[in-house]
């Protein structure tokens, strides 16, 4: 009786048919600090051009390390409080390398292809190695302590540990090598990639990023593994009797959060040249989890909607509110809880025709005015 | 082997281990050192216990994980440290609070009969919204242009110029009444219109008996004289409590402290939680977010500086006693215990831990209440079948939980800076502790805490003789927790699903 | 069916529809219980016999249809004001509270000050063995205790009705014939709204039946009537086809 499932394969180009949106937006950034270098004429690396090319950076990396959240809370219906873990774990592993290792090693020996010197490339891609097995690390810890518990236990248990983590980050017995409370600072990067000197690059690869990784993370959500983590969540008992073994599943779904958590780390400690102990705080994680519930959960497009309001808001709130705008934007949060669960996108989703038919019923009404 | 006697054996062996810790601990750390370290982690697990003790009991009964129990731990301690040094906010606070929940308190009698109304169901949905809406307004009407700043404000000029004992603020004068009077009437009018909304006019499903309406006008009618007489004492009871003596000053700020606690907490729950335990997943978010609000608004109210509380003057002068007879007629800030030379204040936080306790206990086995409470955490619907008002109780307990913080607050009052931040590091050792004991169980976040204090007690310790950073041995509560954990998984008291 | 007067209905169910979150799992249910007499609801397992108590109760509130108790609406009202009308609840799988002792459950049930030890003689009457086993908590008990408690719960205040759940499921024969017993002696002075899977027991014990089938209530009418009717056993409790044959063996030797 078993049918298999019809897969027609698309013609290349119409396999991002869905993606028009996306694609449409991506060109637009792609265009945005060339666009604005007409406009304001001060140049790529100078002026508002630049201010605006970091505002869209910071942007992009949380873009990511949301969606990175999502893929827990909102598919695998993991709340897990110790996300924040992953992003400065990448962060510190990134700039402990940069600053102890890479100039040692840049200083002894020099790569060459023929005249072409790819010594900075290489360390790049070691430490970014390094970054990528640190998160995945992290991951597996947080897993392996925590995956088999449910509910409250691991949440508390996720926020334990990243406090922990939070804690040795912070402690004055690793100052020589972590900075403690400052954290660390001017953290040694290639001037090709210096956000200083050379924004346009950093902001092109870190769009790049959100873009790949948005597509990788949509991939991974339709997947067949996708799929199991999201009915995991659903019904998990009813996973484990057709056969699933549920914490092989949540334990992908973290690992891989985990993944891009420190990738997208690694890039925001590129962006700001430090790592500090805020990053591996639970501030940053309930900053993720604001930007998720925002967009909505369970929609990798929300979480990037969610950065990109919170990015605005706290750009614009702090001269409205002055230096009490959390409180403003506390209330706001507890009012979506209340009334907006699944934040805009889900809202959106569910209520996409009552809107369609209300902004009609609008339009009809204005145009009906318009005749008399 | 009999399961019993499994059981036994085993609390024969972990009882052992303990014996031998603490034996080993004695002789490698010497016998002042040791008693030193001990009492000061019989302190931090009092305090980590007052924090837990609300978690569990909340948790137990209605799965709630209340991320803001550290904001109210620390909403308890700015409260009880209000009354004790600038009484002003509070009784300038007092009418309008009154005058509000004497509105809402009429629910009860106009509920009978809003109810019969005959009022076709569009009404039925459009009444209570505009009530609330209206009662939104009339709220905003009656503070507009209500200096709660500079009430707040007072305190910080009390902070700085009080003396040790028996401070005298400086007791700014607050709005005549006749630019006053109307607030207390709008909010009562207010608090009306939320009660017509709550009641839900015209809802046949509603069940509200005609019966016994003048026990229930008893209420209202002894919050309103309240809020008349609040508003007659609003300029001369701040003097009168100034002028008192300290250690009775204290005593009122533990109990103003429970019972805004308790209020606090009532209204959390009825407000925000309750809406939210269809979607259990939510009531996380939502308590994070309100820890938020609750932080922001303390620093907006007092600004994001640490206080220091000065202690009554029972625990105040300096010298230290010889034993308890000598600390409590001298008040001396230090006691000799067993040769080591000890804060009284911290003894008496470790005694409020421990009285914290007992009355727990009493609670869950002596009361009806605690029965019912205990045969929620198994199945609240039967409960509610047996005609109990499951909804109601659980309000109870989440108030209860909260005003609990709120009296660990104000008993931390005098020992740690008050700042907005000094609930969170409890909220996360009372997580820890709560896992520890057991989710729910209010014996093992009783022995959880006492072992987690001990834990950090002696783990700060060596860290000294090791010459690490206090850092790590506050890392290594989450080892602790793990391990336990690891071994059993439910917690030690905690029972397996 | 109209041989009794609507008068004396004491409960009421008018074409219930229930939803479990987005499941229908009634779908019009009618039932009548007259004062004085005990119902029963027969039907499959998962027909909605433990859905159609809960309605009433308010457990699981219907959203359509009717349900008057003692002359007054009460669907929709939340299940403790429900009970405080005077309806007593037996729930399947026997659901005492296992961390409170026997007392403590018994002592829970109290509407008002003192109903537990108004009526302690009756129940200790009933059921004897609770009396022995008064300070023992509830998981200490053998699953026939924890039964005669569950329904020891219900009778501590003065109900009009009991809403009793398989009071036999998982009993050892010889607790069926004293729960049996017992229940007989109960109807004397309430009345009882049942829902049974052992077909012997129910015909013994009940005056009128409702079968639910489906979520719907498709049949209803007199014990005696339905106990001849062998077509229609089989057409709605045709999984109990042993008890079918036990119960032709009992006619024959009654006969």
């Amino acid at each position: 009786m078993s049918q298999t499932p019809l897969k027609t394969k698309k013609p290349f180009f119409l396999r991002f048919k869905d993606e028009r949106i996306l694609l449409i937006l991506f060109a637009l950034m792609l265009a945005f600090p060339f666009v604005m270098n007409l406009i304001t004429g001060s140049g790529l690396n100078d002026g508002i051009t630049k201010f605006w090319q970091g505002q869209l950076i910071i942007f992009f990396i949380m873009a990511v390390f949301a969606m990175s959240y999502d893929l827990l809370i909102g598919f695998g219906g993991i709340l897990s409080f110790g996300h924040a873990a992953s992003f400065g774990g990448g962060a510190y592993t990134f700039a402990l390398l940069m600053e102890h290792w890479a100039p040692n090693f840049i200083g002894k020996y020099r790569i060459l292809i023929g005249s072409l010197d790819i010594t900075e490339g290489i360390v790049l891609l070691i430490v970014f190695l390094a970054v990528v097995l640190v998160s995945i690390l992290i991951g597996l810890l947080f897993s392996a302590t925590s995956i088999r518990l449910k509910g409250a236990y691991f949440a508390m248990l996720t926020l334990a540990l990243g406090t922990a983590m939070f804690i040795l980050v912070k402690a004055t017995d690793f100052h020589e090598w972590t900075g403690a409370d400052e954290g660390l600072h001017g953290v040694y990067v290639p001037d090709w990639i210096n956000p200083t000197q050379n924004r346009l690059t950093i902001y092109l690869i870190s769009l790049v990023f959100l873009v790949v990784c948005y597509l990788v993370m949509k991939r991974m959500v339709n997947s067949p593994t996708g799929r199991v983590i999201i009915a995991n969540r659903e019904n998990e008992d009813r996973m484990r009797m057709i056969g699933y073994n549920p914490v092989l599943y949540r334990t992908i779904a973290f690992v891989s959060a985990s993944f891009f958590a420190g990738l997208a780390g690694a890039l925001y400690s590129i962006w700001n040249t430090s790592a500090t102990p805020t990053m591996v705080s639970a501030v940053t994680t309930v900053n993720a989890l604001i930007m998720t519930i925002l967009g909505g959960m369970g929609t990798l497009v929300g979480p990037i909607l969610g950065a990109a309001i919170m990015q605005t808001i706290s750009q614009f709130f702090y001269t409205w509110f002055g230096a009490r705008w959390p409180l403003v934007f506390g209330v706001l949060f507890i009012l979506i809880v209340m009334f907006l669960p699944y934040g805009i996108i889900g809202t959106w989703r569910m209520k996409r025709n009552d809107i369609k038919g209300g902004w009609q019923k609008l339009l009809r009404l204005l145009s009906k005015k318009e005749d008399l | 082997m009999k399961p019993e006697n499994k059981k036994r054996l085993m609390i024969f062996i972990w009882s052992l281990v303990g014996v031998g810790v603490v034996a080993g601990l004695y002789l490698y750390a010497g016998k002042e050192p040791f008693i030193r370290t001990t009492l000061s982690g019989l302190t931090l697990g009092s305090l980590f216990f007052m924090v837990a003790a609300g978690l569990t009991l909340i948790f137990g009964l209605m799965d709630v994980l209340n991320f803001a129990h550290g904001a109210m731990f620390m909403l308890g301690a700015y409260m009880g440290w209000q009354l004790y040094t600038n009484p002003t906010f509070i009784f300038g606070m007092l009418p309008a609070l009154l005058a509000f929940s004497t509105g809402i308190m009429m629910t009860s009698v106009i509920k009978p009969y809003l109810i019969r109304w005959e009022i076709s169901s569009k009404w039925q949905n459009f009444l209570p919204k505009a009530a609330y809406f209206l009662a939104l307004v009339i709220g905003v009407v009656a503070f507009w242009g209500f200096d709660i700043l500079q009430l707040a404000n007072t305190a910080m000029v009390a902070a700085t110029t009080t003396t040790a004992g028996n401070p005298l603020a400086e007791i700014s004068a607050q709005e005549p009444f006749v630019q006053f009077w109307y607030r207390p009437l709008l909010l009562l009018l207010s608090g009306l219109l939320v009660a017509f909304a709550s009641s839900k006019p015209g809802v046949k499903t509603e069940f509200a008996p005609l019966d016994e309406m003048k026990s229930k006008l008893v209420l209202p009618i002894v919050l309103f004289g309240l809020t008349i007489l609040s508003i007659i004492i609003r300029e001369s009871a701040p003097v009168a409590i100034l002028l008192m003596n300290g250690n009775w000053r204290f005593v009122i700020s533990i109990i103003v402290a429970i019972a805004f606690g308790f209020l606090f907490g009532a209204i959390v729950e009825i407000t925000l939680i309750r809406p939210l335990y269809v979607r259990s997943f939510f009531i996380v978010l939502m308590t994070l977010g309100l820890s938020f609000v609750i932080q922001e608004l303390v620093q907006l109210l007092w600004d994001p500086l640490a206080y220091q509380m000065v202690r009554p003057p029972l625990f105040a002068q300096p010298g230290k006693a010889a034993n308890l007879m000598e600390w409590l007629r001298n008040g001396s800030s230090t006691i000799d215990v067993f040769g080591v030379t000890f804060p009284t204040y911290r003894l008496f936080v470790i005694l409020l831990g421990v009285v914290m306790f007992v009355f727990i206990t009493l609670l869950m086995t002596k009361t009806r209440l605690g029965m019912i409470i205990r045969a929620g955490v198994q199945d609240p619907q039967m409960v509610e079948a047996l005609g109990i008002n499951v909804k109601r109780v659980f309000t109870f307990v989440f108030a209860l939980g909260v005003a609990m913080a709120a009296l660990g607050g104000i008993g931390a009052g005098p020992f740690l800076p008050i700042q907005p931040a000094m609930g969170e590091q409890y909220q996360m050792q009372g997580f820890i502790t709560v896992v520890i004991g057991g989710m729910g169980s209010y014996v093992g976040a009783f022995v959880g805490a006492f072992l987690l204090g001990m834990g950090r007690a002696f783990g700060d310790y060596f860290a000294l003789k090791l010459s690490l950073s206090p850092a790590i041995a506050e890392a290594s509560t989450v080892i602790i927790m793990i391990i336990v954990l690891l071994i059993r998984p439910q917690g030690i008291f905690g029972k397996k699903e | 069916m109209s041989d009794h007067n609507q008068n004396d209905d004491i409960l009421i169910i008018d074409n219930i529809h229930t939803f479990i979150g987005q499941f229908h799992i009634l779908e019009g249910v009618s039932v009548r219980v007259p004062r004085g007499s005990i119902t029963v609801l027969l039907g499959r397992n998962g027909a909605g016999k433990t859905t159609t108590l809960k309605s009433v109760l308010g457990l699981t509130p219907p959203r359509e249809g009717k349900v008057i108790f003692d002359g007054m609406e009460i669907q929709g009202k939340r299940a403790f004001n429900v009970a405080n009308l005077g309806i007593g609840y037996v729930p399947e799988h026997r659901a005492i509270f296992r961390a409170l002792s026997v007392m403590e459950n018994l002592k829970l049930a109290e509407r008002q000050k003192g109903d537990f030890n108004r009526n302690a003689d009756f129940i200790f009457h009933l059921f004897p063995d609770l009396k022995r086993l008064y300070k023992l908590p509830g998981n200490h008990l053998s699953g026939g205790q924890q039964q005669m408690l569950a329904v020891a719960r219900a009778l501590v205040p003065d109900n009009k009705l009991l809403l009793i759940d398989e009071p036999s499921e998982g009993l050892a024969p010889i607790l069926i014939q004293q729960m049996m017993d017992a229940i007989r002696e109960l109807s004397q002075k309430t009345t009882i709204l049942l829902v049974e899977q052992n077909f012997i027991m129910a015909s013994q014990l009940a005056k009128r039946y409702t079968i639910i089938d489906d979520g719907q209530s498709v049949h209803d009418g007199l014990m005696q009537d339905l106990v001849n009717d062998q077509d229609l056993i089989h057409q709605y409790l045709g999984a109990s086809i042993k008890t079918r044959k036990e119960l032709e063996k009992n006619h024959e030797t009654r006969k």
